[in-house]
């Protein structure tokens, strides 16, 4: 359980990340590294985002599943990594 | 009756003939309206109610046009931009939570009801989720997608034409012969630790699994520490953690199951880890009886072949196991390594010439090696070879394949400052080679090169000596930053980097100049010749021995 902890403050501390979110399937957050406010609106956008993009991959082929996403932007980067119950959202700027 | 002039009298419109006739009383069929309709009428009953004509009462009977209840429905081929979010409501529905009203059109308060979920649910919630199975196997797979993704930092957006190229190492060192390329640490669990062991995986080139003692100056992590590391991505975190209570000693990828690490440790005890499981303890061990292992064990190796295979392990106290990867409750078969049936041979370092699962060569802490075979009627320490006068640190049986065999060559290292190079055939050393300063700590045959070898001593030298060039100094040579000892140097399979783990708990990998690490065919006949002076020189050298000693 410690272990959870320790890893994401390790990541947390690596260099340009900004935050870090974990959310269930339905988008409610589970652990977090920002605030409040920040936290419920990345994790509201961010999973209706991943239902388009899953949808979308699987309308194209059916037999396929997203498994990475990465959003890339002027200010920063936001990498989601879906599993079948829960989605880890990292947000990092690149440029440091 | 008398006809008479009445008639005329009776005035007719309509011209009644038969009035004309007779004046017959009563029977007048006159075509006068009034009397014959009031007549006519007078036989229905119609006519008699016309008659009455009064209020009735009223009753009001409203009838509802009939209500056609419809609704909406799309369904799954989505064409309109909206079909996310019905999607997202019929996901939501099966929630079974008793509060929720589910209203199917109104989206937002859906929507607002999901954002209310984690205040009523906040802690406790949180908290099950986090410490479910699940969530830990979940969390444990994308952190490490995840770390890789961080750590790659390709800028695509780099324009070169805007500012200079940064420096990647590899343009400035491309003719070097031995460079750096990274090394591995990881600040909570090889702090303060030696690394006693290296491998490489035979499956996955870039994997190493590196094995340390124990941190003296944190008693209550656990002594053993494995880690494997990751070479092809750049984060610097391993990419396993495993533990054990003992200090691991020795350490290497199960040769044939590619998803076990083998190590072998201080107590005696021969331990499994497995990384299909998420558990950082062993999957198996030994036990520690008198059966097994009670002493340090230094070397564990896997030979054989995919169906048959073992595991060799031998420990300090002279004792070689063999054990079957399925089973390590006991061993399959031990023996005791003795020397001419007097006491037991304390082995420091084992090694097993390529292709050979029989024979194989061991140096002890006395500073002889000694040449045994498994089974047989042989069975047993065979040779002895002497030479060295310190304990023997590390031994490597020659590796590469090649048109000529040379399986019969091995290199020892040794508390003497020395490498020594020995044939099998041989009871004395082929070639002594006297560079160092320092206890040499250990030595290794390149995999694909037959002249080629590396050493590492306690002054944090990196030696490669390639016998075509000279035998007197080391081709290349390199000192790690740091003042540390160097503990192991191994080469990886494709013979084109060398990991050297130091003192400090730091593995170096060092990449190796194509001139020097890539074999051409005729390098082997090359050696042989070498070999033939190297044993001339030999010859020479032990009679000016004699002469000198003579002398």
């Amino acid at each position: 359980m410690a272990k959870v902890e320790e890893t994401l403050k390790r990541i947390q501390s690596q260099k340009g990340v900004q935050g870090i979110i974990i959310a269930n399937a339905e988008g409610i957050p589970i652990k977090t590294t920002l605030d409040n406010a920040s936290t419920v609106q990345y994790a509201g956008l961010i999973h209706q985002l991943l239902m388009k993009a899953r949808s979308t991959v699987r309308d194209i082929d059916p037999q396929n599943d997203l498994t990475f996403l990465r959003i890339r932007s002027k200010k920063n980067e936001i990498m989601i990594a879906p599993d079948k119950d829960y989605f880890l959202i990292v947000i990092q700027n690149p440029s440091e | 009756m008398s006809p008479s002039s009445q008639s005329v009298s009776t005035p007719s419109e309509a011209g009644s003939q038969e009035s004309v006739n007779g004046g017959t009383v009563g029977r007048t069929l006159q075509w006068d309206t009034d009397p014959s309709v009031l007549q006519l009428l007078g036989d229905s009953d119609v006519g008699r109610k016309i008659h009455k004509l009064g209020a009735s009462k009223i009753t009001q009977v409203d009838i509802l046009p009939k209500e056609l209840v419809t609704y909406c429905k799309e369904t799954q081929t989505p064409l309109a931009p909206h079909q996310s979010e019905e999607e997202e409501e019929d996901e939501e529905i099966p929630v079974p939570k008793a509060e929720t009203e589910t209203d199917l059109q109104d989206n937002e308060d859906n929507q607002e009801y999901t954002e209310a979920h984690p205040r009523e649910l906040t802690e406790e919630e949180k908290q099950q989720i986090t410490h479910s199975e699940d969530f830990l196997v979940f969390f444990d797979r994308t952190i490490r997608v995840m770390e890789r993704a961080l750590a790659e930092d390709s800028d695509i957006f780099f324009d070169y034409s805007g500012r200079d190229m940064e420096d990647r190492d590899g343009d400035t060192q491309a003719g070097c012969n031995l460079s750096f390329n990274r090394f591995f640490y990881d600040e909570h669990w090889s702090k303060h630790r030696v690394v006693t062991c290296l491998d490489w995986s035979p499956q996955f080139s870039e994997l190493m699994v590196a094995s340390y003692n124990a941190n003296e100056d944190t008693p209550h992590e656990p002594d053993g520490v494995v880690l494997v590391w990751n070479m092809k991505f750049k984060k610097t975190t391993p990419e396993y953690i495993f533990h054990c209570q003992s200090s691991v000693m020795s350490v290497g990828f199960a040769q044939f199951h590619p998803n076990l690490v083998v190590g072998g440790t201080y107590s005696g005890q021969i331990v499994l880890w497995d990384n299909r499981s998420h558990r950082r303890t062993p999957v198996q061990r030994t036990p520690l009886s008198s059966a097994a292992h009670t002493h340090p064990v230094y070397c564990v190796n896997v030979v054989g072949t995919q169906n048959a295979n073992n595991l060799i392990s031998v420990s300090t106290d002279g004792k070689m196991c063999s054990w079957s990867l399925d089973m390590l409750s006991q061993p399959m078969e031990s023996m005791e390594l003795v020397y001419n049936k007097s006491k037991p041979v304390a082995v420091t370092g084992m090694a097993f010439p390529a292709g050979d699962v029989n024979n194989f060569v061991v140096g002890s802490e006395e500073g002889t090696v000694y040449a045994a075979s498994r089974h047989g009627s042989k069975a047993g320490i065979g040779e002895m070879f002497e030479g060295h006068q310190g304990p023997v640190t590390g031994i490597s049986c020659h590796n590469a394949v090649g048109p000529i065999d040379f399986s019969h060559l091995f290199t020892t290292s040794s508390f003497d400052w020395t490498v020594k190079l020995w044939t099998t055939k041989h009871n004395k050393p082929l070639y002594s080679f006297e560079d160092n300063a320092d206890y040499v700590y250990d030595v290794m045959w390149s995999p694909v090169h037959p002249a080629l070898f590396a050493s590492v001593d306690g002054m944090g030298r990196l030696d490669l000596w390639n016998l075509h060039n000279d035998t007197e100094v080391p081709t290349a040579s390199v000192t790690v930053e740091g003042s540390c000892a160097l503990n192991r140097v191994r080469w990886a399979t494709g013979g084109r980097e060398v990991a050297v783990g130091d003192s400090e708990g730091r593995v170096w990998i060092y990449d190796v100049g194509e001139q020097l690490a890539a074999p051409h065919p005729e390098d082997w006949s090359r050696f042989a010749r070498t070999l033939v002076e190297i044993r001339a020189n030999q010859g020479d050298s032990e009679e000016e021995g004699a002469m000198e000693m003579a002398a």
